[in-house]
């Protein structure tokens, strides 16, 4: 027995999609007001984790190209956008050892502008790190990447004349809000979910289950494996330049590999190869990043004093990461998709079930 | 394609050398426009080793591929499958995780017209060319008897379907000459005789040429019209079936040198 499927009209469709983006938009930037600084910092981060995860995902998860790079690629966009943003005066004065050089010492640019130049300017940089790169399968890979992160670090430490060395940058300005953030993950979002669903998508796949076999099949490797890897560098590099403005101050060391190791663990967690997983987890993780805090606390247990040890949710963490790997060795979501189809599919299940106990 | 008479596929003297090793020694190979070819020998005649070859995934120490006249020897597998050569895989290298229909329209990728940017915005082009590869990717998956489980993981065929599904995939890609790595290794009997038919069968509705490696002597006596027999990379015989049965290299290099043919 099928159930009646009702049609919906496309335009009503889209009519639907476009309210509740404006909705959740209109609370966003109302919350921005309205909740607190802490609170807005927190979704701040998920969005941008959301975004910079999925970019992360599409390499390592529905390509297969186990990159380790992220970090370097969030470094470049930071800069670029912070560079961008600040204003004239700013640079002048956190540039006090080496002043910066001249045609980015007198620009200051808009948010989205820079934005997006971040985008291209780490998209450039992703091709140029991938290119040669991709050419490594596996273990191999991530070496090269981690190698080429590294680099990228050391070398911002060095010319001090545009990135200020290892001081960094500080009283860049605070543009990231709620809306900005949350655009960038949906902008991701759209991204992923619509290049899933074209046959470049498919060829992405293709590459991760056989790469010998596709490529026979006569998908081009460089350039389907170089797609991935831009992309997912032109992610990172936005949702860096929001990481900057956000917390207005960044250094060379913030990118160092942990923060690659964040990146991962919550592609890991969700399911590489899975959009909606890597949502959930993105979230998830972020948040309780924080609400773990308590765990470094000092605190008295059954009448022992328990000195605050820093980084003690790191330890949590990776006992959760294990217990995950253990019960969910591909993630929570493996390479599945939640949809509305799935749900529906499933009451259906529930339903029959029922009424063949009752009949 | 027009000229008939310019031979589907040709090897010229074609060697292989893996450092000190000969893989393939001076292959002289010249497949007519819609044959279907054997390739045959005992274990490590090369057989595959030419096949990796024709296919771009080794590049011939020297020697010459020639698709419809022109030469393709060195090009990459992406390339030669774009020139119209398909093949399958000895050991089955499908895209497990990828659905049976996915699989099959991975095979039509690279036929594609519409770009990346159309694709992503979804524009006219791309839309119409999905619901195009699609009506495709489900006639082929109909032809080749897969049309059931067409919404399976590839990995969850059985056996003697996920060796079909390799056709239809190769077959997707719109090839002009299909190579077919040991297609029947692993059947029973039932299966194999099904999977003759099918090779015979797309060869005509396809206007396929087929090169094919076998080691199940009754497909390749069964169904192809001339063989090239293969042994230590040297070639022995190049014949019809009825002549290759009664060579006597052949019999020596498949039975040992002290085997005397009878009758």
């Amino acid at each position: 027995m099928m159930a009646q499927q009702r049609v919906v009209h496309p335009a009503l469709k889209i009519a639907a999609v476009c309210g509740a983006l404006v909705l959740f938009f209109l609370l966003l930037s109302w919350g921005q007001e309205h909740w607190d600084a802490y609170t807005v910092r927190i979704l701040n981060l998920c969005g941008i984790y959301i975004g910079i995860t999925l970019g992360l995902n599409l390499c390592n998860g529905f390509t297969g190209q186990f990159s380790l790079g992220i970090a370097g690629f969030m470094a470049v966009g930071a800069y670029t956008t912070a560079l961008l943003t600040m204003s004239p005066a700013i640079k002048q004065a956190v540039f006090f050892i080496e002043p910066l050089i001249y045609p980015l010492n007198s620009v200051q640019w808009g948010f989205l502008p820079s934005l997006l130049m971040a985008a291209v300017v780490s998209g450039i940089v992703g091709f140029l790190v991938g290119a040669p790169a991709i050419r490594f399968r596996g273990d191999y890979l991530a070496i090269t990447t981690l190698g080429f992160a590294e680099i990228i670090r050391v070398v911002f430490t060095n010319i001090v004349p545009i990135t200020n060395g290892a001081l960094g940058l500080k009283g860049i300005p605070p543009h990231t809000n709620l809306v900005w953030s949350w655009g960038f993950a949906l902008v991701c979002i759209a991204v992923m979910v619509r290049l899933m669903r074209t046959t470049y998508g498919r060829a992405l796949k293709a590459i991760r289950d056989d790469e010998v076999a596709a490529e026979a099949m006569g998908v081009n490797l460089f350039f389907h494996k170089n797609l991935a890897f831009v992309v997912s560098a032109m992610m990172a590099g936005v949702g860096g330049g929001l990481l900057g403005n956000l917390i207005t101050t960044i250094d060379p060391n913030m990118f160092r590999f942990p923060l690659t190791f964040t990146v991962l663990m919550m592609a890991v967690l969700g399911g590489l190869g899975s959009i909606t997983g890597t949502v959930i987890s993105a979230a998830a993780v972020t948040v309780a990043m924080e609400a773990f805090r308590v765990l470094e606390e000092p605190r008295v247990i059954l009448g022992l004093a328990i000195p605050g040890v820093p980084g003690m949710r790191m330890v949590v963490f990776s006992v959760a990461l294990m217990i995950v790997i253990l019960f969910y060795p591909k993630g929570f979501m493996g390479d599945r998709e939640f949809s509305l189809d799935r749900v529906k599919r499933f009451a259906a299940g529930v339903r029959r079930a029922n009424t063949s106990k009752q009949g | 394609m027009a000229d008939t008479n310019i031979p589907a596929l040709v090897c010229e003297s074609v060697t292989m050398r893996f450092g000190g090793l000969t893989a393939v020694n001076g292959l002289n190979l010249r497949v007519p426009q819609g044959a279907l070819y054997g390739l045959i020998g005992p274990n490590g005649a090369g057989k595959t080793t030419v096949f990796n070859i024709v296919s771009g995934v080794l590049c011939p120490s020297s020697g010459a591929v020639k698709l419809f006249g022109a030469d393709v020897a060195g090009l990459t597998p992406d390339r030669i499958a774009h020139r119209g050569i398909a093949r399958t895989f000895q050991n089955i290298r499908l895209f497990r995780n990828l659905t049976v229909l996915d699989n099959v329209l991975v095979g039509l990728h690279l036929r594609r017209e519409a770009n990346l940017a159309e694709a992503l915005l979804a524009l006219p082009r791309h839309r119409s060319e999905e619901a195009q590869m699609a009506a495709t990717a489900a006639q082929l998956l109909e032809e080749i008897g897969l049309q059931d489980v067409s919404h399976y993981r590839a990995s969850a065929l059985p056996y003697g379907q996920q060796r079909r599904l390799e056709i239809a995939r190769a077959l997707a890609t719109k090839p002009a000459v299909l190579l077919l790595d040991e297609p029947a290794a692993g059947m029973n009997p039932a299966e194999t005789e099904d999977l003759m038919r099918l090779i015979t069968d797309i060869r005509d509705r396809f206007s396929l040429t087929i090169l094919l490696i076998e080691h199940e002597m009754k497909v390749v006596m069964g169904i192809c019209e001339r063989m090239t027999v293969l042994d230590h990379g040297e070639t022995i015989a190049e014949g019809t079936p009825e002549e290759i049965q009664r060579n006597e290299r052949v019999i020596k290099a498949y039975l040992g040198g002290g085997a005397v043919a009878r009758n």
